[in-house]
């Protein structure tokens, strides 16, 4: 698998007068994580969604390689997949539906989502507005991983799971990291996780 | 079964057919939400037969003023079209603000594709608008339409510029607090010039002007070519951080 980076330097993000992010630099190699820990408003999220490119910030550099290529903020929106208590899938669709429409923008079959999903028990064919919050942390990370990317940004990413559906996401990230992929994960207290190379503490 | 239409065996798709097949499937995906919650259908149908009761009880047959019909009516058909667009067509982003599954579509569509598929079922709906209401509102002020072939040509020409107009706006507006203020603010430049010709060559068609509409056909559809432009150029800033 040809090598793929991330890092960012001095990312800095305010809103209005409120810094939420100062200064924050960091990196993650293939097989490795990043865990991002913080209390409540300490920026974990803003910084996720600043690596998925869905903020912009306001000074810093991010860049993201996959091999040779260097990939523009664009380029990485479609290319990553995103897990957070945020994103919301259609709850007028079911489940199946979810996934193929995405499968479509994404330009891939939907297999890999199905797959996930069958790992981690979730029916498809009930509407995703009908799902409790446990199953639809389920489907987010089925819509992550549905188009096989190698960074993957997770955001509280066992938030509402019970037990075997932890354990099931867990296995999913582990295999995700030992198959070459990288992931930036952020929750409010430390995690138990494997392959972990740094930890950045965005404590005040 | 839906798992049955996996489409590992196909073909790779080229560039152009890929792109297609992302607004079919965001032009299928909104319709599909929008036959389940009828939102839009329900508030333009509703709009729209409000304000055609209200105008036909006041200027039509069985109202009392109908002298300056030829002239005030086609006016009145284009404000019905408006408002009841803009009772319903920003919901085609705000929607997806609200539910936040905006955060899904900006990791997962192509922007040009989202804004074409968007504009299709925008466009659809004005379409079916139109088609629901002219034929009343003909009906009902008892109008004569001289030339049915400029009068089509204006509907469909002012409807897609409205489709047009009013996806961008939807667009730009999402992401704002005071959306349906907002909206007012920015539709009023983007469609004034669109309504003034449509206007213009609604008259015409209905026996006031000659039935060619003149210059104000080619203005029109060169206003419908400007505003698709810019909506493409445009969309991909306003859309993306």
């Amino acid at each position: 698998m040809p090598s793929t980076t991330l890092r960012f330097k001095n990312l800095r993000r305010r809103f209005g007068r409120l810094s939420v992010l100062e200064g924050v630099s960091g990196s993650v190699a293939p097989w490795e994580a990043l865990l991002v820990t913080g209390p409540n408003g300490s920026g974990k999220s803003t910084l996720l969604r600043c690596l998925a490119g869905l903020l912009s910030p306001d000074k810093g550099t991010i860049e993201y390689r996959e091999g040779d290529e260097v990939l523009d903020t664009a380029g990485r929106r479609l290319r990553l997949g995103y897990v957070a208590p945020d994103l919301a899938l259609y709850s007028e669709l079911t489940v199946a539906e979810n996934l193929l429409f995405f499968a479509r923008l994404r330009r891939t079959g939907p297999e890999r989502g199905f797959e996930v999903l069958d790992r981690l028990g979730l029916p498809t064919d009930r509407m995703a507005g009908a799902l409790s919050s446990g199953m639809r942390q389920r489907l987010r990370w089925a819509w992550a991983l549905l188009h096989r990317p190698r960074l993957l940004l997770l955001d509280e990413p066992f938030q509402n799971l019970d037990a075997a559906g932890e354990q099931g996401t867990r296995e999913l990230l582990r295999e995700h990291l030992e198959g070459g992929g990288l992931a930036v994960v952020a929750n409010p207290s430390h995690l138990e996780i494997d392959h972990v190379a740094g930890h950045l503490d965005l404590g005040r | 079964m839906l798992r049955a239409t996996s489409t590992s065996d196909a073909r790779p798709l080229s560039p152009a057919s890929a792109w297609a097949a992302e607004v079919a499937a965001v032009f299928v995906k909104d319709w599909r939400c929008e036959f389940r919650t009828r939102y839009a259908l329900n508030t333009l149908a509703l709009f729209a037969f409000t304000t055609l009761v209200v105008v036909s009880i006041s200027l039509g047959p069985i109202g009392i003023d109908r002298a300056r019909g030829s002239k005030v009516l086609p006016v009145l058909l284009w404000v019905i079209l408006l408002f009841s667009v803009a009772a319903g067509l920003p919901r085609a982003f705000v929607q997806e603000e609200e539910s936040q599954t905006a955060t899904a579509l900006r990791l997962s569509a192509t922007p040009s594709a989202l804004f074409c598929g968007k504009l299709l079922y925008c466009l659809t709906l004005v379409g079916a608008l139109e088609l629901l209401v002219t034929p009343v509102f003909v009906t009902l002020m008892s109008l004569k339409v001289e030339s049915p072939g400029l009068l089509a040509v204006t509907l469909a020409a002012g409807g897609y510029g409205l489709a047009v107009g009013s996806t961008l706006v939807a667009a730009i507006i999402a992401q704002a607090r005071t959306k349906g203020t907002l909206f007012s603010v920015l539709a009023f430049p983007i469609l004034l010039p669109l309504l003034l010709l449509a206007v213009e060559l609604t008259f015409s068609a209905v026996g006031g002007g000659g039935g060619s509409g003149g210059v104000a056909l080619p203005q029109l559809l060169l206003y419908d070519a400007s505003i698709t432009v810019a909506g493409l150029m445009l969309f991909p800033v306003v859309w993306n951080p």
